[in-house]
């Protein structure tokens, strides 16, 4: 890894975890509302899990795309 | 990729005299499927009546199900299945009213007990009260001018009552203060103490009509009431659990024999009839209209005739050139003994239209394929297999046998990834020296580097260099080769999403023609190809360096920018500037199975922090026996905890690009289940030999 110790690598490092962490954030006040609404919805009618559950995962994309920016920071920088 | 099962429409006529045996008939064929008959579609023919018997069977049903109530009979009670014909012969011979007379009195006689227990608690708890106070029950009552009132306080109130009114009060008090308290007084001064009395909490309490003696002794006499009801209810309650015993298995058996009446007696009202006949139309599997139009005519002795009508076709024309209520078709899943396990997982999002590829079989293919790419872990596998195996053998719930499929299919995919293409159990390699601890299975065994290498040389050949020290097939390191995991990653999700593309393009073809599909989907199938091969580039170039581009990258970019180019023309024609804004989307659906990577390495992260923990920071340091059992404690714990987030990471993660990134692309949904008349059985049978007699003294 090119982490040794120098200035440089730890603002990487500061940098891959603000990309990940704003980005669960994001995701996951994203998916608090919807997965209140969906345990409400399946309350009432648990064949509705399926649709419930594909509204419930779709804003996890969002914490993906900050995990592979923190990769590429990591990795690639 | 399965379509749903071809499905043809059949017509079946007979006469109403016959409609009884007609239903039975429908029922043994297990293959009809009504199309329920709506007000005025035929002339002259309207929506037939229920069966006469079938009002008196839902009567019966209805004292079944609430006699079941009553005894906390329910699905789960486990009794006998019982003979049809004895079943059948104990409901007409009146049984079922004969049990509910008894159920019914013994039910009477527990209400009026638990009445009685109640009255006389409360006759309990007052007499407790009066029991503190120093007069006898027969004189609170009987004068003429003189009224007694009795009662709890909460404050003393001896001396409100001296200053204000001319009465007799007896007060008594316990460590907690003042509690009961008994006023004589003028019949007139009533209501005066009584609004006195109130500022002090109070709450009047009854005294036992006709009581004498003391209240001590009437305690007692009460108390062995009490006992006495009680020894009562504990018999009454006997006799439930002996009528419970006695007539549970009739009662599950009667349910559910009643209910199959029940239901076949309301046949009638799906189905159109005249004056003196009947019509039904019905869908059947295409393969077995022949044999159900034979069965149908023979087993009817001819009374009953059968129609083919149509073998419905998939394209949209078709449908929309027929009556509405025959537009619908029902959707038969046709899925293999494999696949079909995973139905249930379709149908949680819908059932397939019968118009469209049913995605059981992708499901059933990359579920568990994803499951044991993220997992990948010799050590985390057996435990998955064995606990989906044992799933598979006793759970009968269906979201319970699916969850265990996935285990069980996961657990072997995870096996294999584990030997072959990580090398890896528990998150440590069997073999090599790079991995982050670097502790290896041969390290833990006290073998020597490279013992296990003819067993690992199957694994991928990554060579490493570190320090000069290079080896070769020791597995994908989930923590070390992550740009590689990443890339397949995004890989497998391509290939994942042009089988989505491809689905939703036959699906468009089957139901409107070539020219249509190619223009609704194949703008989108070329702009998916061309996107990918610019991004390949594109990122390839810039890992790298960015002078490739147009060099090393230069055919892919090219290719990719006329194709993405040639996509958007298509997709702007057919569907408007905006789709153009749905292309970001593409990019992120393919961004999305790096969770593949991304969980592999978060547990991976996990299991190499347990291991250090328990090898090198407890046992090493600690060592001796003392280290040695923490160390294991640690180890279990942890490895035991990644397990068990493992079911849900990896198990929903895997569910999700099913749903959201493949299913998404072409899935519509929204079909009707095929549902053909017939009876399941649990709880009553036919027996073998008496049919068998039947049939030879019947010929």
């Amino acid at each position: 890894m090119a982490l040794e110790g120098d200035v440089g690598s730890g603002l990487i490092a500061i940098g891959a975890g603000i990309a990940v962490g704003l980005a669960g954030l994001g995701s996951g006040m994203a998916e608090k509302d919807i997965g209140a609404a969906a345990v409400g919805a399946i309350t009432e009618d648990a064949s509705l899990f399926g649709k419930a559950m594909i509204y419930m995962v779709l804003p996890e994309t969002i914490v993906i795309f900050g995990l592979v920016i923190a990769i590429l920071a990591i990795f690639v920088m | 990729m399965s379509l749903p099962e071809s499905m043809s429409r059949i017509v079946v006529a007979g006469t109403k005299a016959h409609m009884d045996e007609a239903i039975e008939v429908l029922y043994s064929a297990e293959a009809v499927h009504l199309i329920d008959h709506t007000v005025d579609a035929d002339e002259g023919f309207s929506i037939g009546s229920p069966r006469e018997y079938s009002s008196k069977a839902s009567e019966r049903l209805l004292k079944v199900r609430s006699m079941e109530k009553e005894l906390g009979i329910n699905k789960h009670t486990k009794t006998p299945s019982l003979p049809v014909e004895k079943v059948q012969s104990r409901i007409l011979s009146n049984s079922v009213e004969s049990a509910e007379d008894e159920v019914m009195r013994v039910l009477d006689r527990r209400n009026d007990l638990n009445q009685r227990i109640a009255a006389l608690n409360t006759k309990k708890n007052n007499l407790e009260i009066l029991q503190m106070l120093p007069v006898d029950l027969q004189f609170y009552g009987g004068y003429e001018s003189i009224v007694a009132i009795v009662g709890t306080v909460a404050e003393d109130p001896s001396e409100a009552l001296i200053r204000a009114m001319d009465v007799e009060y007896f007060v008594a008090t316990t460590k907690k203060g003042p509690t009961a308290v008994a006023v004589f007084m003028r019949n007139r001064d009533r209501d005066k103490i009584m609004s006195t009395l109130s500022a002090f909490g109070f709450s009047e309490i009854q005294v036992p009509v006709g009581a004498t003696g003391s209240p001590a002794e009437a305690l007692k006499a009460t108390g062995t009431e009490i006992a006495e009801a009680e020894a009562g209810l504990a018999k009454v309650e006997e006799e439930l659990a002996a009528i419970r015993e006695r007539h549970q298995a009739f009662l599950r058996a009667s349910d559910e024999e009643l209910s199959i009446t029940v239901e076949k007696g309301e046949v009638p009202l799906r189905i159109a009839t005249s004056e003196y006949s009947f019509v039904i139309d019905a869908w059947v599997p295409t393969k077995m209209v022949h044999q159900v139009k034979e069965k149908l005519e023979k087993d009817s002795e001819g009374r009953m005739y059968v129609e083919f009508q149509e073998t419905r076709g998939r394209k949209d024309a078709e449908t929309e050139a027929v009556e509405k209520r025959f537009k619908t078709v029902p959707t038969r899943m046709n899925n293999g003994r494999y696949s079909s396990g995973y139905e249930y997982a379709t149908k949680l999002v819908d059932v397939p239209k019968y118009q469209e590829i049913d995605p059981t079989i992708l499901i059933a293919i990359f579920l568990p394929m994803f499951f044991g790419f993220m997992v990948g872990d010799v050590g985390y596998a057996i435990p998955f297999i064995i606990l989906g195996a044992y799933g598979l053998k006793v759970a009968k719930g269906r979201d319970w046998r699916i969850i265990a499929r996935v285990l069980f299919f996961g657990g072997i995919w995870s096996f294999l990834f584990g030997l072959l293409f990580y090398g890896e159990c528990l998150g440590m390699h069997f073999t090599g020296t790079y991995s982050p601890t670097g502790i290896t299975w041969e390290h833990i065994f006290g073998m020597e580097e490279g013992a296990l290498g003819a067993f690992s040389a199957v694994l991928p050949d990554f060579i490493h260099s570190e320090g000069g020290h290079t080896i070769t097939h020791v597995g994908v390191g989930k923590l070390v080769e992550i740009p590689l995991l990443l890339k397949l990653s995004v890989y497998v999700g391509v290939v994942h999403l042009m089988i989505g593309y491809i689905c939703s393009f036959i699906n468009l073809k089957m139901r409107h023609g070539l020219k249509h599909a190619f223009m609704e989907q194949g703008g989108w199938i070329l702009a998916f190809i061309g996107l990918v091969m610019f991004c390949y580039a594109l990122a390839s170039a810039l890992i790298g360096d960015m002078s490739n581009l147009m060099t090393v990258y230069k055919v892919p970019f090219v290719i990719g920018i006329v194709l993405l180019a040639a996509g958007c023309g298509i997709n702007i024609k057919s569907h408007g500037g905006m789709s153009i804004m749905e292309l970001p989307g593409i990019v992120g659906n393919i961004l999305s199975y790096t969770r593949l990577a991304a969980i592999g390495m978060s547990k991976a992260g996990m299991a190499l922090a347990f291991n250090y923990i328990a090898f090198i920071m407890i046992y090493d340091s600690m060592g001796g026996i003392l280290g040695l059992i923490l160390g294991f404690a640690v180890f279990l714990i942890g490895h035991l905890m990644i397990f068990f987030l493992a079911i849900l990471s990896a198990g929903l993660h895997s569910l999700r690009l099913q749903y959201v990134e493949l299913m998404a692309k072409f899935f519509v949904g929204g079909g009707k289940e095929y549902s053909p008349l017939k009876v399941t059985r649990k709880k009553t049978h036919y027996e073998p030999l008496n049919t068998e007699n039947k049939t030879k003294a019947e010929v």
